[in-house]
């Protein structure tokens, strides 16, 4: 298993926020590498992702399930995904913490990886990961700089917890 | 192995080349002189759809020294690169850096802007560019746009270059570094001659006056490869040596600072702890090879004693 973490600071208040990490076309533009994301149901999304370190980058067919969404501080999700000769589950989880100067988001991941890209270690898959989480919320902050409107979609499906398989 | 089946596109020109990156996108891998791209596919760890092969670009093989600045094309061959004589003269660390990387067969295919484009953070060039503050030129069907080597290494491999984009070559501004009061050099430590380093360092050293007793440093540069997850310019071992004449003491405050500044990954042959010590242990020779070559001026071109009669 490998886990990651971070945490990003916003200007903007948690409530605001909240509306733009639960709106799929907000995730579609900001994710990186994302070609697409449909939202099956409230709880459930699937998209198309490209995620690459150098020239070894798969294109995962990534299923989202959300297990837990209070708003406006955690939101919880199991993912999984899988391309040719790769495939990846985890758990993730954020959490909103507003205060006097905006929002703090904490984020962590538990992964299970498997195939090619795991070959990568843990340590070249860190560092390129917290890139492109870190990425992921400087588009949605400027997203929320800019104004763009967000309308929160997105509810835990009911009964649905997250697991990591070992 | 063989690679999986793709499809090959041979370019003539830039425009040409971004065409198909624009197209193809992430379906799509530029190779340059194919010393790394074409082992990884092999290996099937890559199995792009396309390979835009970029050898037909002879308009980006070119050395251009002038008084203001080194131009690099990204077609260059390191063998070019090692044996340019205008670039010994005046940015001694890129022969340095080159006649160091594997072994000749690699040097006589493999390029600067396939090396950069990879951003191995073991790398050579990547490393130098980061040294001296140096710039990279990027072009796509929206047209050229500059990156500093400081904003392009994002994380391991990972870089400010977008899939349709192509790295036409590096410039590196000559006015911090006259040549008759800066000296350069490019340590590296390798388990085996033509492997890759286990740690380098490159340091260029400025003087105030090389004739003096003891001259004083104007200005230093240091950057390791493979102490993190991007070449690593410290700037606390740069601090720690301008401004004094050299000393042991300020030589291992330097060591100090990069072995403190390095985040070593461990490999087969090398612990992290081992690398920190080798950080610092390089930062020292390579400073202090640098400050020889600058206050030596019998040898103004700053390059290997082995020049030098």
């Amino acid at each position: 298993m490998m886990e990651f973490d971070g945490e990003f600071t916003s200007d903007h208040p948690r409530d605001e926020l909240w509306n733009y990490f639960t709106d799929p076309a907000i995730l579609a533009d900001c994710a990186p590498g994302c070609d697409e994301i449909t939202m099956e149901s409230p709880g459930e999304l699937s998209a198309t992702i490209t995620v690459g370190v150098g020239s070894v980058k798969p294109t995962f067919d990534v299923d989202m399930t959300v297990t837990r969404a209070d708003a406006p501080e955690i939101l919880e999700m199991e993912v999984g995904g899988d391309a040719s000769r790769n495939s990846f589950e985890a758990v993730t989880e954020m959490r909103l913490i507003e205060d006097d100067d905006g929002t703090t988001a904490t984020w962590e991941a538990r992964t299970n990886v498997a195939g090619l890209i795991a070959s990568m270690g843990q340590r070249a898959l860190g560092s390129v990961a917290a890139r492109i989480v870190n990425n992921f919320f400087e588009d949605l902050e400027a997203k929320a700089d800019e104004g763009v409107p967000a309308e929160s979609q997105l509810e835990a499906k009911p009964e649905a917890e997250a697991t990591l398989e070992n | 192995m063989k690679p999986a089946a793709f499809q090959y596109h041979q370019p003539t020109s830039v425009t040409e080349a971004t065409d198909l990156l624009a197209e193809y996108e992430h379906d799509a891998e530029l190779m340059a002189g194919n010393q790394s791209l074409g082992i990884v596919m092999a290996n099937r760890l890559a199995t792009p759809e396309h390979i835009v092969d970029i050898n037909g670009l002879d308009d980006l093989d070119y050395v251009d020294v002038s008084t203001e600045r080194v131009e690099i094309g990204a077609l260059t061959s390191h063998r070019t690169i090692e044996t340019s004589t205008a670039l010994a003269d005046a940015l001694p660390m890129f022969p340095a850096a080159a006649e160091q990387i594997a072994g000749p067969s690699v040097r006589n295919l493999g390029t600067i802007g396939g090396s950069i484009g990879e951003a191995d953070p073991a790398g050579n060039y990547p490393t130098v560019l980061t040294a001296l503050d140096g710039d990279l030129h990027v072009a796509s069907t929206d047209g050229e746009r500059t990156v500093a080597a400081s904003e392009y290494f994002i994380a391991y491999m990972f870089t400010d270059l977008a899939e349709d984009e192509l790295i036409t070559g590096v410039s590196v501004d000559r006015e911090p570094f006259p040549i008759d009061r800066t000296g350069m050099a490019f340590l590296e430590q390798k388990p085996a001659a033509q492997t890759w380093p286990t740690i380098s360092a490159a340091a260029a050293v400025r003087v105030d006056d090389p004739d003096a007793d003891a001259p004083a440093v104007d200005e230093a540069r240091l950057a390791l490869a493979n102490a993190a997850d991007v070449p690593l310019r410290v700037e606390d071992a740069e601090a720690a040596v301008e401004g004094e004449s050299f000393a042991e003491t300020t030589l291992a405050s330097a060591a100090e600072a990069a072995s403190e500044a390095a985040e070593p990954g461990e490999e087969m042959h090398a612990d992290a702890a081992y690398k920190e010590k080798l950080a610092g242990e390089y930062t020292r020779r390579s400073l202090e090879t640098a400050y020889e070559r600058a206050v030596d001026t019998t040898d103004t071109t700053g390059i290997t004693d082995t020049t030098t009669p």
